[in-house]
């Protein structure tokens, strides 16, 4: 039998490749289409080195969508979560923010990105009007700078500024207490490294101006030998040290000094031990190390957070992170928001976001607030103590005081010319 | 890949036409034909989703055509090609927050400052050969990016441009309109691969092949081998440079990322997915690449994995890129047919 087919393309293949080709462009249209259900786009870093992070994050925004859409979804529309990995690079979290909004339908954003990616998703927000929520960024400036703001984009996160002072007033209390006047620091080279440190040495030389730093050390994000800095800071003989080394570079850190019996020659404030990903992974967690929380279930120290932090342990087998929480806020308050509003209409909602309080398992009075002027999350629990080996880790947390972190934050916007 | 490596895998010298001019007015035509179907797209398609991926298409694509005009041209494999890409995104991102000048202005000043910092870091690296190239412009890249990430105070540190980028309109081009920003990122990518592509087919593209091949002979015969390794490096690090603009235009910032290895590996990447031995290579390896991270980023989160199949795919399986295996086969039917 001889054969038929001629070389090249077939009928069958370019029938094929049209019906692809329609179907993708289609997809705007279908997704309109469908619009009983509310689409809520997440762009967000699910591979590399913070993937457990981005993770966490996916993990607590579907716990709290279960919930609501059990309860009958947001203003009677079952919620549908479309979530992206960006890789962690600001191109592609803005790329795929885009597609989020334009193709695949999404009427909401959380902002499940860090850093820069977090400043590139603002950009599309402003660029196409929708309704944002940043959940994971840290960096102050994302809200406290007037240059940032629109009207629908909102923060539900801690910020660098609040853990600062709290820690400081924290810190300034021990050194009082204890003489410590010579303080050394170490905390990664970059801007949150930078910033975090800077703000904790300066509102801790105002509570306690004895204070001096005779050492500094600025090891390189995920640098993974700190040989040289821990000797670097045996050296200075310090009676504390300071550090806001974070995830892994924070527990390889611990691990490294362990070896030089660090620990037990200064005392070390780590902002970011309180964290069930560095207290769980550490080999040898030293007792006495102090920290900010970050997230623990036994703080605040309420029922409704150890259910949460329960139940989140009970589905995925792990404890959640601190971004888990923020998360999980960001969606309760999507959620009271279209209550309030009897609407999903974004630019509805975002009004009723501004200024906005709702009951929240980690709220430090049990309820936490969208601030009106700058769109941020304030009135969480936020707190500093020390650990133990075991759990729950840091067993007595000292609460900060809103009402300080209020006066000093306004005074420090001032400085930054934010206000 | 060392000059004889290069020479092995390269195609025979073609003599350069005695008349060019017909070829010219061939790409003349190609390009406005690109440049007309480019602009229609729009009109035929509604998604926004295409036209963004065009807009990225044009960024990367000129950076990787460029890329290919060291690597496949003069066989110059360069680590450090994505600094310009950065620069040119910060520099364009500063002028435009900073300064406030219009555009065109902005954008000629960026290529200028781009060519300043090329001609220096050229100078250099292009006395180095193979493995101390590739590694010296490495170096160079990550001192770029130091920079971006230590110079807080104007760069915005890892954060990055802060604030978005103003887009003021000029001879009543909007760029904050999607649509305009569409156009004149079409225009860029045409206007810079034409103009590539004349530098390709000239007697100093042709040069540049005979430094790729056997260098030692084109300084035997007069040429300045070094001049001409760093009027290249300096030219691609222009186009470089532009679609490091088109980035930050579509993405309204500029981010350390974008100086980062990772974006000189993509563009490594680019080229061996399309090929080096074909001028539209890299532009359809872009496309290949955009494609497969945007389909596959969609499905996994394992994307990391896929990518490295497909590689092994290209490099192992194929030996080439994509446009290099089918232009071989298309030599090979027509040498069947007349056979």
């Amino acid at each position: 039998m001889t054969r038929t087919r001629k070389p090249g393309i077939s009928r069958r293949s370019t029938l094929a490749l049209i019906g692809v080709g329609a179907a993708t462009f289609a997809a705007p249209w279908v997704a309109r289409a469908q619009a009983k259900t509310i689409k809520i786009g997440m762009p967000t870093i699910l591979s590399g080195r913070v993937a457990q992070l981005g993770t966490s994050s996916r993990n607590a925004v579907l716990l709290e969508v279960e919930k609501i859409n059990a309860a009958g979804g947001l203003a009677g529309r079952q919620i549908e979560m479309v979530i992206r990995d960006s890789k962690g690079q600001p191109q592609e979290a803005a790329r795929i923010a885009r597609e989020l909004v334009n193709t695949d339908g999404c009427e909401m954003l959380l902002d499940g990105e860090a850093s820069s990616g977090s400043f590139a998703v603002h950009e599309v927000a402003r660029d196409l009007g929708v309704l944002c929520i940043h959940t994971c960024s840290e960096a102050s400036s994302l809200t406290a700078d007037p240059k940032q703001h629109i009207p629908n984009a909102f923060r539900c996160v801690r910020q660098g500024i609040h853990d600062s002072i709290v820690g400081a007033g924290y810190a300034a209390g021990i050194a009082k207490a204890k003489g410590l006047k010579k303080w050394a620091t170490c905390s990664p080279d970059y801007a949150y490294g930078r910033d975090t440190t800077g703000e904790f040495v300066l509102y801790l030389k105002k509570f306690a101006p004895d204070v001096e730093i005779i050492s500094e050390s600025w090891p390189k994000l995920f640098q993974p030998d700190y040989t040289e800095v821990v000797t670097k800071i045996l050296q200075a003989k310090p009676q504390a040290l300071y550090s806001c080394l974070w995830g892994g570079d924070l527990t390889s850190y611990i691990d490294q000094a362990n070896i030089y019996a660090m620990f037990a020659q200064m005392e070390v404030f780590a902002v970011n031990m309180a964290d069930y990903t560095a207290l769980t992974v550490v080999k040898n967690l030293p007792k006495g190390i102090h920290s900010g929380d970050r997230y623990i279930k036994t703080f605040p120290p309420t029922p409704e957070n150890a259910a949460w932090g329960d139940a989140y342990k009970a589905k995925y087998n792990e404890y959640p992170t601190n971004w888990s929480w923020q998360n999980a806020t960001a969606v309760m308050f999507l959620s009271e928001a279209v209550k309030k509003a009897n609407s999903t209409d974004g630019k509805k909602v975002a009004e009723v976001l501004t200024g906005l309080t709702i009951k929240c398992p980690f709220g430090a009075d049990g309820t936490v607030t969208m601030r009106a002027d700058d769109h941020t999350l304030v009135g969480y629990a936020i707190g500093w103590g020390t650990t133990i080996p075991q759990e729950p880790y840091v067993p007595d947390v000292k609460a900060g005081d809103w009402k300080a972190i209020f006066e000093l934050e306004a005074e420090w916007k001032k400085s930054k010319g934010y206000t | 890949m060392t000059e004889l490596q290069a020479g092995q895998g390269a195609q025979p010298l073609e003599v350069p036409r005695i008349d060019a001019r017909p070829q010219r007015y061939r790409d003349l035509l190609v390009a406005l034909a690109a440049f007309a179907v480019l602009a229609l797209l729009p009109m035929v398609f509604g998604s926004k989703q295409l036209l963004d991926f065009v807009i990225r298409c044009a960024a990367y694509g000129l950076f990787a055509t460029s890329l290919n005009l060291l690597v496949g041209y003069t066989g110059l494999i360069s680590f450090g090609h994505g600094m310009f890409f950065g620069l040119g995104a910060y520099g364009f991102g500063l002028m435009m927050q900073k300064t406030g000048v219009p555009i065109p202005v902005a954008f000629v000043a960026t290529l200028a400052m781009t060519c300043v910092v090329a001609v220096v870091i050229g100078a250099i690296c292009v006395r180095l050969k193979e493995i101390y190239f590739a590694f010296v412009t490495l170096a160079f890249q990550m001192l770029i990016h130091s920079t971006i990430l230590s110079w807080q105070s104007l760069t915005g540190g890892d954060q990055g441009l802060r604030g978005g980028i103003p887009r003021p309109p000029f001879l009543g081009i909007d760029l904050s309109n999607h649509l305009h920003l569409y156009i004149t990122s079409c225009a860029l990518l045409v206007v810079g691969l034409l103009l590539m592509r004349q530098i390709a087919q000239s007697p100093f593209g042709y040069t540049l092949r005979m430094i790729r091949d056997n260098a030692t002979r084109a300084s035997f015969i007069g040429i300045d081998v070094w001049r001409a390794k760093l009027v290249i490096f300096v030219l691609a690090a222009l186009f470089a440079a532009t679609g490091g603009i088109i980035m930050a235009l579509f993405v309204s910032g500029a981010y350390p990322e974008f100086a980062y290895w990772t974006i000189s590996g993509e563009g490594i990447f680019i080229n061996m997915l399309g090929g080096v031995t074909t001028f539209l290579g890299p532009m359809v390896g872009t496309v290949l690449l955009l494609i497969l991270n945007d389909t596959v980023t969609r499905i996994t989160e394992y994307h990391g994995i896929v990518l490295g199949i497909v590689i092994l795919f290209f490099a192992v399986g194929l030996r080439k890129g994509l446009m290099d295996f089918v232009v071989e086969w298309f030599a090979q039917r027509r040498g069947e047919g007349r056979g």
